[in-house]
């Protein structure tokens, strides 16, 4: 009996401490960590928890989800099947929410960001078909006539157009909005310390194991810093997004032509703006913004953040002699990190 | 120069790549006075020199050539039907040459570039800058001398904004503290021109003669030699090198295949520097290795590789955001620049018409060409004579005076 009794001890002692250890090994936060290649570009998704909660498969499918609703190099997607029609079609949640948000952010921009873009972007050679001459004045000006956002309108579960020849690209939103879609995901999984990143669209929240926020590096010219990522911005909560001009462009003799075109005058936009990188509350609005930023160029986009609130962006430019530059609005240089000293 | 000026010039250079042409115009519109050309030697390196200038034509006009082989003066006439001289005097007589190309055998080096300085031209000289101690510290007397006039020596790879980044990236600490520099440079070939009649030999092939050339050590060693020199603003205090005429034995005097060993005994660093002419696996290779990473060169393109508790303190970041991103490549390094640079002699030229036109020292200078020769020569020596060469005090001179 005493003989049961002592194991019994040794049987309690011994469970306590596997459950113990077990406990301790499942609440230890780890880090996870999931890429891939979708939308023409890389993802990741850094997450932090006790156990892995989301799979690559699922990620994949939000992909190919959005990829059907508003890709234009699926044939069969929505948003080909709205420019081809000629009053529109029934749009899925997807494609409503981001042309509602398109709609919002052209009235705030005064029609800088607009959508309808993208008979101009066709024909200036970014779109999906290559074109080597660049179109003539008469051609932009009858363009013209088939572009701008008032001409769209979202109606029930409907999005439709006043003119047949009125054709989307959501370029300069969607991957922003990819970004927001998965980081609701994981939210709804029960992840709440995580960085997501499409094609260098960011959100983060929370923090890390360690408990301290996340890093971001922003790219930047090899002029403006050493190597790449050298400007580090820490951030707590929210999305950083970038548009630049320096890496995407075609040649026009020996002049660079940018791949964002002007949806007002029908050109490439042709202004000081290098890139403009922007902390929004959301990726969805980040993405938008970047665009219209480096649309207006520094001085029009400062005084539009001065009155705007929740966006914050950090600029590079050439200045007046031509020499390679950059600032930003002052709740953007809160964000920025001390540059590694590599010296030390 | 002061390393602020020299980090503006790279960082305009280099700035230029990857931004839009704006950049250039705005820092070149000041300076675009063509000058006048007089080319003296139409070898391989003569005329490619000429063809390089003919893709700037608003900096360059070759109104002269000169070679004693008449064949290769008919084919430069090709590439720019310049006036043609067979003796370099009679060119230098023109009054209407601001500057000269020196694209000789070694041998001449010396005597030409005195010549054209005493004949008041600016001077863009090949490298090896001289073929020996004595000519290197006696031009660089006369250069000194002449204050009005440029002479640039052409160690062009270091010219183009690739090397210049390197060494930005060395002086601000990438590389940590480097200790060794391992330098190729190979080919499988006999490296012999083709003769038009046997008579031509020597005039020719002159690079396998020790009274024209010094060899591999002078022909291709000097580039990755010189950088090093510049990079460090050093030069070797020992040097150990053997060698021999290993596979073509076909009567050659200077080496098929030689190895040096460089001691920069202040940069506490050692420098292998070796060439054959009878493997090509290797081919150019220039690695410089440090305790926080390795650089290693292609001439047009570079790669940076971390040490691993140096690639822990450069990936603080979570995530990257860019117009496009840059990433790692597969081996774990990262490019230096986004895309290969054009051929150094096209940057090397750009800085001789700026140095020419805007009165300033080139970055390969009389100075660096100097210490640059003399340790080629130290290499040829210690090969030649099984002896260790050691830098002696009066090879300094040149600093004191240059500085």
């Amino acid at each position: 009996m005493r003989w049961l009794y002592a194991n019994w001890k040794f049987f309690i002692t011994v469970a306590i401490a596997i459950l113990f250890t077990s406990f301790i090994v499942d609440s230890e936060i780890k880090r996870f960590q999931l890429n891939g290649f979708a939308q023409g570009t890389t993802w990741q998704v850094t997450y932090y928890a006790t156990d892995s909660l989301i799979s690559q498969e699922s990620i994949d499918d939000i992909f190919n989800e959005i990829d059907l609703s508003m890709s234009l190099y699926r044939s069969n997607s929505l948003i080909n099947k709205f420019n081809a029609s000629e009053k529109g079609i029934k749009a899925d949640l997807y494609l409503k929410s981001v042309v509602q948000k398109s709609i919002e952010i052209y009235k705030i921009s005064n029609g800088t960001f607009d959508i309808t873009v993208k008979p101009l972007v066709q024909a200036w050679g970014f779109g999906v078909k290559n074109v080597s001459i660049n179109p003539d004045k008469k051609s932009i000006k009858s363009i013209l006539k088939c572009i701008g956002s008032d001409k769209i309108f979202l109606k029930n579960d409907s999005l439709l157009k006043s003119k047949s020849c009125i054709e989307i690209d959501l370029n300069g939103i969607a991957q922003g909005y990819t970004v927001d879609i998965i980081a609701d995901f994981l939210e709804t999984s029960n992840i709440n310390n995580y960085l997501v990143e499409v094609g260098g669209e960011i959100k983060v929240k929370g923090i890390k194991s360690d408990g301290s926020n996340f890093n971001i590096g922003i790219e930047t010219p090899d002029i403006i810093s050493e190597l790449p990522f050298r400007k580090i911005v820490s951030i707590k909560e929210g999305a950083i997004t970038t548009s630049g001009n320096y890496r995407k462009f075609r040649l026009q003799g020996n002049k660079k032509l940018s791949h964002l075109i002007d949806a007002k005058s029908g050109y490439p936009i042709d202004n000081e703006m290098i890139s403009v990188t922007v902390w929004a509350k959301d990726a969805t609005t980040a993405d938008a913004y970047d665009n219209v930023l480096m649309n207006l160029g520094v001085n029009q986009s400062l005084k539009l953040l001065k009155n705007t609130a929740d966006i914050e962006a950090y600029f590079i430019y050439l200045d007046k002699n031509g020499h390679v530059t950059d600032t930003e609005t002052n709740g953007f240089s809160k964000f920025f990190k001390k540059e590694t000293d590599l010296k030390k | 120069m002061s390393r602020r000026t020299f980090i503006k010039h790279s960082g305009l250079i280099a700035g230029g790549l990857i931004l839009n042409d704006k950049l250039f115009a705005a820092i070149s519109k000041n300076d675009f006075k063509s000058i006048n050309i007089g080319i003296i030697g139409c070898g391989d390196r003569g005329t490619g020199i000429m063809k390089v200038m003919k893709e700037l034509p608003k900096l360059f006009k070759i109104t002269a050539i000169c070679d004693t082989l008449e064949f290769r003066l008919k084919h430069a006439i090709e590439i720019e039907p310049a006036k043609s001289y067979k003796n370099y005097l009679s060119l230098l007589e023109d009054k209407n040459i601001d500057a000269v190309i020196i694209a000789t055998p070694l041998n001449l080096h010396f005597e030409i570039a005195k010549a054209a300085l005493d004949a008041n031209k600016h001077v863009y000289l090949e490298k090896t800058m001289t073929h020996d101690i004595v000519q290197a510290l006696e031009l660089a007397a006369i250069t000194l001398k002449h204050s009005k006039q440029i002479l640039q020596v052409g160690h062009q790879y270091r010219s183009s904004p690739l090397y210049y980044k390197v060494k930005d990236m060395i002086d601000k600490g990438y590389l940590g503290k480097v200790t060794q520099v391992d330098a190729r440079w190979d080919r499988n070939w006999n490296w012999r021109r083709p003769l038009p009649n046997p008579g031509l030999e020597r005039e020719i092939n002159w690079r396998m003669y020790k009274e024209y050339s010094g060899g591999l050590p002078a022909e291709l060693l000097s580039h990755q030699i010189d950088f090093i020199n510049w990079a460090f603003d050093t030069q070797p205090d020992q040097i150990y090198a053997t060698g021999g005429i290993d596979n073509y034995k076909d009567g050659r005097e200077t080496y098929d295949n030689i190895q040096a060993t460089l001691r920069y005994e202040k940069e506490g660093m050692i420098g292998n520097f070796g060439a054959t002419c009878s493997n090509q696996k290797d081919g150019y290779l220039f690695k410089i290795k440090g305790t926080k990473g390795t650089i290693s060169l292609l001439m047009n393109e570079g790669v940076y590789y971390p040490e691993n508790t140096t690639r822990k303190e450069l990936e603080t970041v979570d995530g990257v955001t860019g117009a496009t991103k840059i990433t790692w490549n597969n081996d774990g390094g990262f490019a230096l620049l986004p895309e290969p640079t054009k051929d150094g002699t096209w940057y090397a030229l750009k800085d001789f018409h700026q140095s020419v036109t805007q009165h300033k020292l080139p970055d390969s200078n009389i100075i660096t060409g100097t210490k640059t020769a003399v340790a080629v020569s130290m290499i040829n020596k210690s090969a030649f004579t099984n002896t260790i060469q050691h830098w002696l005090p009066e090879y300094n001179q040149i600093d004191v005076k240059g500085k």
